[in-house]
């Protein structure tokens, strides 16, 4: 009977691991079947859609160059702190500093560096008279898109990066590299890039998968004529007309095809360099850009101060600036706060509603998939479990909807923390995999002997050495349901508005002052959660050791 | 010549002062002494690597140049580990290669290109007989195959000094006295001098110097 009840229990487990992990699957093939007839006349009508082949080349190009240059400074960054006394001030930032949304960092820059924002202003103030507006950053462009998802992705190839180091023998090469007379910067090129950037493949394929289809940064920051491809297949996917249904079951198809091109982009990108690297290896030669990784030697302080500045900046705005004033002229007020609480209640309620049971459900599943691959001695591989952040948003919610639509289901949060869980699990996952597979089994091994069952064991010693691991998964997890933006506007058809969509749906208008109010709080819910999660952890270190991996 | 003088290695606790050191080309002096008696830290002294843990002190030469204040990969020493850490992304041919000289010239003068540098690091593998591990990576290879794969790499940086930390701990008492005995064949025959860290007295070459630190050690009353 025991047995019976404990195969029933593990069965049970794994279907819910596996309903966590494949419903990102699951979306996207029902988003490949049509929900009208296709014709060939479709297809020809598709492929006419006026700026496709401009759309589809600049995101390619988006996708491809701005993770690949995150990725480059993440490494020259990672080379400077690693073996530094300053290593430990960046891990302990790291977390923080990655929670900052993608959609703070994209309208923070606009609102610092764009003509008329603060930045610039300031500038024109220095010079004394208005600036050229090519100084500044253009508010909607391609470039600005690759400067904020480059510029926002850095820490968390910084955060990739920090798991890898662990696990090789970095300082042995470097030393060995050094023995044969090569400098430190060009020991990190030559022996340590190419096998970092082979094991950061899922890290980039995740951060291509996501600019791929982002939508909400694509909206606001992203080039107009043509829009990005994310914009343009949202368009179709919300249209009524059966040519837009036709046009989003194709666009869904390309959407696929231009991921196999990233995926393969990857690969070629890998092996060229990977190739490069190996021949100056041979001819004994340092590479020519080894000396730039010093520059980066600034970065924490750097991304520091523009999140800070990010933040002031909407602060500022909120309370009564504009890009016409000069400080002595603003009406500082708080106004628009006492204004604007009426409205937000609602979303920031919602927001905190679906964050706080996706979170604590995704790292629920995340631990339950853990250790039912622990008790099967047989981890399953990592793509496996992190589908959600794979494979793009737009084609798996496209799916989702049909789902939602056919099963006639309401407009409620429930629905949106399920379309979440696949996300806060995935980052969840990321977080605790190392934590919990490089537990020192010796203490549970002592509480054994001890007489503790299974259960007790995994309780009493497991978790709780988990716990800071645990606290860091439910920050991150939040912030990332805090983000979500697709899944909460197409699951909700407007009906359920977060923080997220609001701020979103404002900053599509002209309104930078509320918009501001809302980036602020959008920003803000994530910092909360880490400080909490911080606070916590170290109370809880005063027992036990959290660096056990 | 090597030589290492007026060296004091100490922490808060204790004190060694060093007999001074002079190595001729090709000599070996082999340092024992029980662990966490700072072996591997004055090796790692001599490469130039930052010490954290204690505090040295004292004048390196070689061939009469000295060291004090040069930087790692300016002082021509090789250095072998235990893992003698063959680069994993590297074939042993290209870990080889790696360590040539890029300033590494054919008998008309030309600087090699990358045919001929892999030709070299070939050459080097044949003559241990081992040209066949040429295309291998590290992890294909048995323990004492990569010892001295690792030994080749080192010497075919040129180095004008060696350092050996318990390169050959991790192999089976046969392939050890084997191997190390080969590795020193090598060092005399290529002039190279050489300080190993040991805890193996039983394989040391009978003309090798013997410096056992535990009798250099003192304890600092508190």
């Amino acid at each position: 009977m025991a047995t019976k009840i404990r195969r029933l229990t593990l069965s049970t487990g794994w279907l819910l691991v596996a309903f966590a992990a494949g419903l990102p699957l699951f979306g996207v093939i029902l988003g490949l079947w049509p929900s009208v007839p296709i014709a060939w006349a479709d297809i020809t009508r598709f492929f006419a859609y006026k700026g496709l082949m401009s759309s589809v080349t600049s995101t390619l190009f988006l996708s491809l160059s701005a993770p690949l240059l995150a990725l480059y400074v993440a490494f020259m960054v990672y080379s400077q702190y690693r073996f530094n006394p300053r290593w430990q001030a960046l891990e302990k930032r790291l977390a923080p500093l990655l929670s900052l949304p993608h959609l703070a960092v994209a309208l923070g820059l606009v609102y610092l560096f764009s003509p008329g924002g603060m930045v610039y202003s300031a500038f024109a103030g220095i010079i004394g008279h208005a600036a050229p507006d090519w100084l500044g950053l253009p508010r909607k462009s391609l470039l600005t898109m690759i400067l904020a998802i480059s510029i926002k992705e850095v820490p968390f190839f910084l955060l990739i990066f920090s798991a890898l180091g662990r696990q090789l023998a970095i300082k042995d090469w470097l030393l060995q590299g050094r023995a044969l007379g090569y400098s430190e910067s060009a020991s990190w090129w030559l022996l340590v890039f190419p096998i970092m950037l082979k094991q950061s493949r899922l890290a980039l394929l995740a951060a291509m998968a996501y600019t791929l289809s982002v939508l909400d940064i694509s909206l606001l920051i992203g080039p107009n004529i043509p829009e990005l491809y994310a914009v343009a297949l949202y368009n179709w996917q919300t249209g009524f007309t059966s040519a837009d249904q036709a046009n989003a079951f194709l666009g869904n198809l390309l959407l696929l095809i231009m991921l196999a091109t990233l995926i393969t982009g990857i690969y070629l990108h890998e092996w060229l360099v990977v190739m490069r690297l190996r021949t100056n290896a041979v001819m004994a030669k340092p590479l020519n850009i080894a000396r730039l990784s010093r520059v980066f030697t600034a970065w924490l302080g750097f991304f520091s101060l523009l999140t800070v500045a990010i933040l002031v900046t909407f602060l500022l705005w909120s309370l009564g600036w504009n890009s016409q004033s000069t400080l002595s002229s603003i009406n500082w007020s708080p106004a628009l706060w006492q204004d604007e609480w009426f409205f937000m209640q609602g979303p920031l309620l919602n927001s905190l509603h679906i964050a706080f049971f996706s979170s604590i459900l995704g790292v629920a599943i995340t631990l339950l998939a853990l250790e039912l691959q622990q008790q099967s001695q047989r981890y399953l591989p990592d793509y496996i479990w992190l589908l959600a952040i794979l494979l793009p948003q737009l084609s798996m919610v496209h799916g989702w909807r049909i789902a939602h639509s056919d099963l006639s289901a309401s407009y409620t949060t429930s629905w949106i923390i399920l379309t979440h869980i696949p996300f806060t699990f995935a980052y969840s996952y990321l977080v605790l995999r190392g934590p919990f597979q490089s537990l020192n089994r010796h203490y549970e091994l002592v509480a054994a002997s001890f007489g503790y069952t299974y259960w007790q064991r995994w309780w009493q010693i497991r978790f709780m050495l988990l716990r800071p691991a645990l606290l860091s998964a439910l920050a991150i997890a939040f912030s990332v349901s805090i983000a979500q933006y697709i899944p909460t506007l197409i699951i909700g058809a407007g009906r359920i508005t977060t923080i997220t969509t609001e701020a979103v749906a404002i900053a599509s208008g002209n309104e930078q002052s509320i918009t501001a109010v809302y980036m602020l709080v959008q920003a803000i819910l994530p910092f909360i959660a880490f400080l909490i999660a911080s606070v916590l952890a170290q109370r809880i270190r005063g027992s036990f050791d959290a660096t056990h991996h | 010549m090597l030589r290492i003088i007026n060296c004091h290695i100490s922490t808060d606790h204790w004190r060694i002062e060093l007999p001074d050191i002079f190595l001729q080309s090709g000599e070996l002096l082999v340092l024992t002494g029980p662990s966490g008696m700072g072996k591997s830290t004055f090796l790692h002294w001599v490469l130039g690597d930052t010490i954290k843990h204690a505090n040295i002190s004292g004048e390196i030469h070689l061939n009469d140049v000295s060291l004090n204040a040069l930087s790692i990969e300016k002082r021509c020493i090789g250095l072998l580990m235990q893992d003698v850490h063959l680069f994993p992304h590297l074939n042993v041919l290209d870990n080889i290669c790696f360590a040539l000289p890029s300033s590494a010239k054919d008998k008309g003068g030309q600087k090699l290109n990358k045919n001929q540098r892999k030709e070299a690091a070939m050459r080097l593998l044949n003559k241990i007989d081992m040209g066949y591990v040429g295309e291998h990576f590290a992890e294909q290879l048995s323990g004492g195959e990569r010892s001295r794969v690792g030994l080749i790499r080192a010497l075919a940086n040129q180095p004008k000094a060696l350092l050996m930390d318990e390169p050959f701990a991790a192999l089976d008492p046969q392939t050890c006295a084997q191997v190390s005995q080969w590795a020193f064949e090598q060092l005399h025959t290529q002039g190279v001098p050489a300080i190993m860290v040991s805890h193996d007295i039983n394989n040391i070459p009978p003309e090798a110097q013997h410096l056992d630190l535990a009798k250099y050690y003192r304890r600092i009353a508190s």
